[in-house]
């Protein structure tokens, strides 16, 4: 340690002793405030979760590579539904929906920024994998009744939203089926006409060149009788698929229901967060303190500093008396001056001095 | 321990460095008024007397503020301004004292005369030789300058008080350079709360007393 460095520490810790009565006000305050808040979070931190089991991966939630499109990402189904959720959470729509079917819908109803008050709620979600197949969405509040109120509301708001989307696409591919099975029915219905048409007007024997337009007006209404047949099949199943979709679920399982807590929970990271915080900011606000006023210290703040006062040195210290517990308060002059002229007017050296 | 043994042992740290490097005069002084000089000045000579058990001389030259002449309840009393106006003995002006104790100089009547450097060499060279110990409270240098200087060419030593924590560095400075116009001053650290660190004393040679 150099001496210009120890001389610099001895300054920084004579400033330290000067306002020491300062400093722990402040650390007590900040600390305190801190820590207060740090338990305020923790005891008032309530947790709801749900654990849910997704059974099969969806093609349509399939991520793609943004580099190649044509090469796959391979992505867990659990994965697949965190981020699904995540993305639905981002919407505020999705959020307002939560918020509207729990408790703090009239919150958000009287107040004047909504907005605030739907960030605060999607900050308050985490959602995140336990595994390949299984996914946890959980909720922090205050009250224990709203965590659950969220969590099961984000599930059957997010159920409905999947369900309508499926929904509509498969309605959009049955309209497309029944479109083509109408222009199927008309080619065909073509194709029947015109057979009847030769046959009217060409009756048998037929020549050679007849039979073979007669075999292709035959030909071409087979054609058009399987591929409307065809078309009738896809469209029924389309129907079908509607209706399977409609009483599907066991694709998203929730194997543990959000349950009502009755002890705090969830609370003690961010606790953790807020203690650390508080204490981090109230040592360095101590530090930067002690080291402005000792930067801005023009006093001679104690045996180190008498080395600027150069060529002076420095002789002898005579230290701070305490007086001792016990005692009748007594200033160390009147003291001395009793000791040396052994008078009662050493009673009045304190004013004096 | 009782507060008399704590309130003189403050200052045999001090005393001590005095006695170590055979002083036979010093003086305190400081920059500003409320540094703790009087009360350094008394205490010093209180704890030099115990140690040397020689006869020691207590002179209040403060003729700003002359505290110890009011601890002793000698404010009008003749002292050492009528013996350098010629109005009194300083036989008769000094107050004698037991062995253990100092004798003490009143400051007197500080109209009648100002210390001069010739009354003053005249002092300490002849009539304060029976005392083997002179030590001198005199006012701040700051406002002071013209009592103090004097004393600073006779004087064994002149001792600065500053006081930790609360004397301003540049009035420090401004007075340290004041005195040293006329001798190498030394500065006593009053009201410390760390122990003292490796001091200066084997810098400071054993001067040879002017008495």
């Amino acid at each position: 340690m150099s001496p210009a460095y120890g001389a610099r520490m001895q300054r920084g810790l004579a400033t330290a002793r000067r306002y020491r009565w300062l400093l722990l006000a402040i650390l007590a305050l900040v600390w305190g405030a801190g820590l207060w808040a740090a338990y305020d979070e923790y005891a008032n931190t309530y947790e709801a979760q749900a654990t849910i089991w997704v059974l099969r991966a969806s093609p349509e939630l399939a991520a793609t590579n943004l580099d190649d499109p044509s090469v796959p990402v391979i992505q867990t189904v659990a994965a697949q539904q965190v981020e699904l959720l995540n993305q639905l959470l981002q919407s505020k729509s999705f959020v307002r929906d939560v918020v509207g079917r729990t408790s703090l819908s009239s919150t958000l109803e009287a107040s004047p920024n909504d907005t605030k008050v739907l960030d605060d709620v999607r900050e308050r979600f985490r959602i995140r994998t336990l595994g390949t197949s299984m996914l946890r969405v959980s909720f922090t509040a205050s009250e224990p009744r709203l965590a659950v109120e969220m969590v099961e509301s984000a599930l059957a708001v997010r159920l409905e939203r999947v369900t309508q989307a499926r929904l509509a696409a498969t309605a959009a591919v049955s309209t497309l089926y029944r479109r083509e099975f109408e222009v199927a029915q008309a080619q065909a219905l073509d194709a029947q006409r015109q057979l009847d048409q030769f046959n009217a007007t060409h009756k048998p024997p037929l020549s050679v060149a007849d039979e073979h337009v007669q075999a292709q007006l035959r030909l071409a209404l087979d054609f058009a009788q399987v591929r409307l047949s065809d078309l009738k099949g896809r469209a029924d199943r389309a129907i079908v698929a509607t209706a399977v979709l409609e009483m599907s679920g066991i694709e998203f399982q929730v194997v543990d229901e959000p349950r009502l807590e009755m002890f705090p929970s969830g609370g003690a990271r961010p606790a953790a967060i807020l203690a650390i915080v508080a204490i981090a900011a109230g040592s360095a606000l101590a530090v930067l303190m002690i080291v402005v006023a000792t930067l801005l210290a023009n006093h001679v703040a104690g045996p180190a500093d008498v080395g600027r006062l150069a060529p002076a040195k420095l002789f002898a210290t005579v230290p701070r008396v305490v007086t001792p517990r016990g005692l009748a308060e007594q200033d160390l002059r009147t003291s001395l001056a009793l000791i040396a002229f052994g008078n009662g007017n050493a009673g009045n050296a304190k004013e004096r001095e | 321990m009782t507060i008399t043994d704590q309130v003189t042992r403050t200052f045999d740290g001090l005393a001590s460095r005095i006695d170590a490097t055979g002083l036979r005069s010093v003086g305190f002084t400081s920059a500003l008024l409320g540094e703790g000089v009087s009360t350094i000045a008394l205490g010093t000579a209180l704890a030099l007397a115990a140690q040397r058990h020689d006869t020691l001389l207590l002179i209040d030259a403060n003729w700003i503020q002359p505290s110890l002449s009011a601890d002793a309840d000698l404010e009008s009393a003749p002292g050492l301004a009528d013996y350098l106006a010629s109005k009194a003995d300083l036989a008769t002006v000094i107050r004698s004292a037991p062995r253990s104790r100092p004798a003490f100089l009143p400051v007197g009547d500080r109209s009648a005369a100002r210390p001069t450097l010739r009354s003053l060499a005249a002092l300490l060279a002849n009539d304060v030789v029976p005392f083997q110990t002179v030590l001198v409270d005199l006012p701040p240098i700051l406002g002071g300058e013209h009592f103090v200087l004097p004393w600073a060419t006779l004087l064994d030593q002149l001792f600065v008080v500053l006081r930790e924590g609360a004397t301003p560095l540049p009035l420090a400075r401004e007075a340290l350079a004041k005195i040293s116009l006329a001798t190498s001053p030394y500065v006593v650290l009053n009201r410390t709360t760390a122990p003292s660190p490796e001091l200066a004393m084997s810098r400071l040679a054993p001067r040879t007393s002017r008495l």
